[in-house]
């Protein structure tokens, strides 16, 4: 192994990178700055050390966050990478075995995180000696789990990057995925959770996929375990994590082989039809995908017609789909919900769902927001369009309109879920047309600052792991402050910390546990806008200079 | 392949600089409508800088540069009218078909949408791309991108045309086809202004050359002009016949021409470099023939633009 050379090129090419650095220093700061803040500065100990379990959990909670942003980004990339630069063709056709190509990717990554994660070591060690915390129950468990998560966002980064034909696509599916594997996994065990059985033991097993099970079991916090009904552990969740990568790594190696750069160019004909297939494709799709578009109108903006028709799933039939898609999805919720209620109380639903679609949002958002400037430089498009005509106003204006319309549709289609709440009680309206409102706000914020963050970058994957990293830092980093609220943080400072995290809004206003206490509407809406507005005005600044003569 | 001699493009001094490198100095160019303008120097020469300037995407350090009286720099929003730039990277759309491609940048340029219709079947024609119409933009050749790109080149009709490497990468059949399009488009009273690194090429198009290095003009002019400057030297070439001895062949030869007389015992062929005038030249041929030399071919050897380009290169290597 150590003499891979493929582990060595990888390994030492992320070492000296500047990203690296930037991502150890950021871990260890924030690990360190967690600690420093909770540390005894005057005479008076805490005996039962409740003070450092409160530190140790949202450090936790931060270590998953990180290793689920950072690992899987540049696995993710990593092959299809090699794929459009036509290296990835060298390495298959050299001596080199996919086995061994494959597992100098994977340690290499997986050798980093181990970098990663060794960084909030001494923050660890900090939470051991304040007491109250053991290796053995603890930080040996968390040292685990974050390793089988390393290990498992690792193999699945390179699976996906090996079935995606370019790298901004495969981050966005691979942070999909991962959110999938946090979260989704816990779906089953909603619906047959309650059944006796196997079908019960079967949801309990893909409840363990998700790191949530393990870390409530680590750090102690058994409310959504609770809740949930999860009776697995870290334990389970390193065997389903090894189960998983191992299930990952036989797939990406089985497809490793020179005949994946064997593809053929999409044909991409319009075929004529007879007005009786014209009519069966219009009744399949409600439009005809194959049809020659028309001219643009001229009462719509270009870019935005452009911004659509350059997506994958931006054409109008793969709209359709997308729409319904999520208002089934939404549906099926709001059935849990209706049947959930006996026990749970709409109120208590009420903030899995926000969360579920500040989820939503959250993953589309950025992968569709990052694309805006980052891809039109990347393809050579943003030089062409230097020389047309066209106002940086109208490019502002279409590039926003473009996700806009788009993140509204997803809102809309997920909405049903709140109307059935009003119905149940009636109470809720008003609480229900404030959560709308932070959701409205929360899409604003998204969009605003993946547009700005994509003026920035000159690549997409670069654009779009900035977008996440940034947004997740204000959406999930927010609430890693509500985590550690009693100690080290007041209500005050939680209060204003989480005015700027719209989503928190809308937990508030849905009176999820913890969030009670907290007035945050409609301060947390002007924050959110005012946040939309300085990133609109910044993209709209450097949108301005990139048009003008160097 | 010029009509009119009325100067469409034109650079006075034009200088760009960036801290203390200097990209550009003192470039003074014209070219006439209906002319191409060959625009040859090796990487890092300047070229895109100039070209920058010339469709607004750069200002100046200093000098002016104009395109139909407009200054590039100072009314950038009515260049982008006049000119019709092709870079060498194609700037393609993903899921994105050929018709869609153009018809994007019609609207960008404010082509009524009737119109633009009418258009994109004129400058597909133009282009011989209107097959590939239905074709997804990213999955196109090379050679096809080539044709699309001058395609949305031409959309608005512009009275210049800048090419960036249009011959870059194309197999033989495509370069013709684009050389084909080149003249095409000049015939119409188009000015070019195109770029390429396929000397052999541009000289077939070409009505005037500027050849640049290190952002230094260092030959400007009509073709033969240039070639003239740079190649005063002229080479010729005498193949003899199977029988009689190479060796006495050249040693007569020495005895009445200046330069290097050079053997090639493979071909049976002689060459030397002249400065000498036709008569001399015929002289030289009569002293041959007297001396019982079998030739089958008394003939010169035509300078291309490689040997001047490669002239200017060595020229400027000594100076730096």
């Amino acid at each position: 192994m150590i003499n891979n050379p493929i582990l060595g090129r990888e390994l030492l090419g992320r070492l000296r990178s500047g990203k690296t650095l930037a991502a150890i220093v950021v871990l260890a700061v924030a690990s360190s700055m967690l600690v420093l803040l909770r540390w005894p500065s005057g005479g008076t100990i805490d005996i039962i050390s409740r003070g450092s379990v409160q530190v140790f959990r949202p450090l936790a909670y931060a270590l998953t966050l990180a290793v689920m942003m950072l690992v899987p980004a540049f696995p993710a990339t990593s092959i299809v990478t090699e794929r459009r630069r036509g290296t990835l063709g060298l390495l298959l056709n050299s001596p080199t075995t996919p086995l061994k190509i494959y597992l100098g990717k994977l340690v290499s990554n997986v050798a980093l995180s181990l970098l990663l994660i060794s960084v909030a070591i001494p923050a660890l060690a900090a939470c051991l000696a304040m007491g109250g915390v053991s290796v053995v129950d603890q930080i040996g468990p968390l040292l685990i789990v974050l390793c089988a998560m390393a290990l498992q966002y690792s193999a699945l980064g390179l699976w996906i990057s090996i079935r995606s034909t370019s790298s901004d696509s495969a981050l966005r599916v691979c942070y999909a995925a991962v959110l999938a594997l946090a979260v989704l996994t816990l779906g089953p065990l909603i619906v047959l959770g309650g059944l006796p059985g196997i079908p019960s033991m079967l949801a309990q097993w893909i409840a363990a996929i998700s790191p949530l099970s393990a870390l409530q079991q680590i750090t102690g916090d058994q409310g959504l375990a609770t809740l949930l009904g999860i009776s697995t552990g870290w334990i389970h969740f390193v065997v389903a994590s090894l189960l998983v990568t191992l299930v990952l790594a036989t797939l990406t190696v089985r497809k490793l082989d020179p005949i994946l750069l064997d593809r053929a160019r999409p044909v991409g004909k319009v075929r004529d039809k007879t007005a009786k297939q014209s009519f069966l494709r219009r009744i399949s799709y409600l439009v005809d995908p194959n049809k020659r578009k028309g001219g643009i109108p001229r009462w719509l903006n270009p870019i935005m017609v452009k911004e659509f028709r350059t997506r994958k799933f931006g054409r109008l039939h793969w709209l359709i789909r997308l729409v319904f898609g999520c208002a089934i999805v939404s549906l099926l919720l709001t059935v849990v919900v209706a049947s959930g209620t006996i026990d749970w109380g709409v109120d208590r639903i009420a903030g899995p769902m926000v969360l579920m679609q500040v989820a939503l949002l959250l993953l589309v958002g950025p992968s569709l927001g990052a694309n805006l400037i980052a891809a039109e430089v990347e393809s050579g498009g943003w030089q062409i369009l230097r020389v047309t005509p066209i106002s940086s106003w109208r490019i502002l204006t279409g590039k926003l309109a473009s996700v806009f319309w788009t993140m509204l549709l997803i809102l809309l289609a997920t909405l049903p879920g709140y109307a059935v709440m009003s119905f149940i009680q009636p109470a809720m309206s008003g609480q229900v047309g404030n959560v709308l409102i932070s959701l409205f706000v929360s899409v604003l914020v998204v969009i605003s600052i993946s547009a700005c963050v994509s003026a920035f970058c000159r690549s997409t994957p670069t654009a779009t792991a900035s977008s996440y990293g940034v947004l997740l830092a204000l959406f999930a980093g927010t609430l890693l402050v509500w985590l550690a609220r009693g100690k080290p943080f007041g209500p005050v400072f939680v209060e204003r910390v989480l005015m700027f995290n719209p989503a928190a809004a809308a937990l508030s206003e849905m009176n999820t546990p913890g969030f009670e206490q907290y007035n945050l509407t409609p301060s947390a809406w002007w924050a959110g806008v005012a946040i939309s507005a300085i990133a609109i005005t910044v993209f709209g600044i450097r949108i301005w200079r990139m048009t003008r003569p160097d | 392949m010029s009509e009119s001699g009325e100067i469409v493009v034109k650079t006075e001094n034009l200088t760009k600089r960036y801290g203390e490198f200097c990209a550009l100095d003192s470039l003074s160019i014209h070219v006439k409508r209906g002319e191409i303008l060959g625009f040859i120097g090796p990487n890092g020469a300047g070229k895109t800088t100039t070209i920058k300037i010339l469709v607004g995407l750069s200002r100046p350090t200093s000098g002016t540069a104009s395109i139909a009286g407009v200054d590039c720099s100072q009314e950038a929003s009515k260049i982008k009218h006049l000119v019709g730039y092709m870079p060498d990277k194609f700037g393609s759309y993903d899921n994105m078909r050929v018709r869609e491609y153009l018809d994007f940048f019609g609207a960008v340029f404010g082509i009524p949408a009737r119109d633009r219709k009418k258009r994109i079947e004129e400058v597909m024609e133009i282009t011989y791309s209107a097959y590939m119409q239905d074709k997804f933009v990213e999955s196109l050749s090379h050679g096809m991108q080539q044709r699309v790109g001058i395609a949305r080149t031409l959309l608005h009709d512009p009275e210049v045309m800048i090419l960036d490497e249009p011959a870059n990468g194309l197999d033989p059949k495509a370069r013709i086809e684009m050389r084909e399009i080149l003249l095409r488009l000049a015939a119409e009273g188009r000015t070019l202004i195109v770029t390429s690194h396929i000397l052999p090429e541009l000289a077939r198009i070409c009505d005037t050359v500027a050849i640049i290095t290190g952002g230094k003009l260092r030959a400007f002019g009509e073709l033969d002009d240039v070639m003239r400057d740079l190649c005063p030297m002229r080479n010729y070439e005498i193949q003899l016949g199977q029988d009689g001895d190479i060796d006495a062949a050249a040693e007569r030869l020495r005895g009445c021409v200046e330069g290097d007389v050079s053997i090639s015992r493979q071909e049976r062929t002689l060459r030397f470099p002249t400065s000498e005038t036709e008569e001399s030249l015929a002289s030289v041929l009569t002293h041959m023939v007297s001396g019982n030399v079998q030739i089958v071919q008394f003939r010169e050897v035509a300078s291309d633009l490689e040997d001047a380009f490669l002239q200017v290169a060595a020229g400027a290597d000594k100076t730096a």
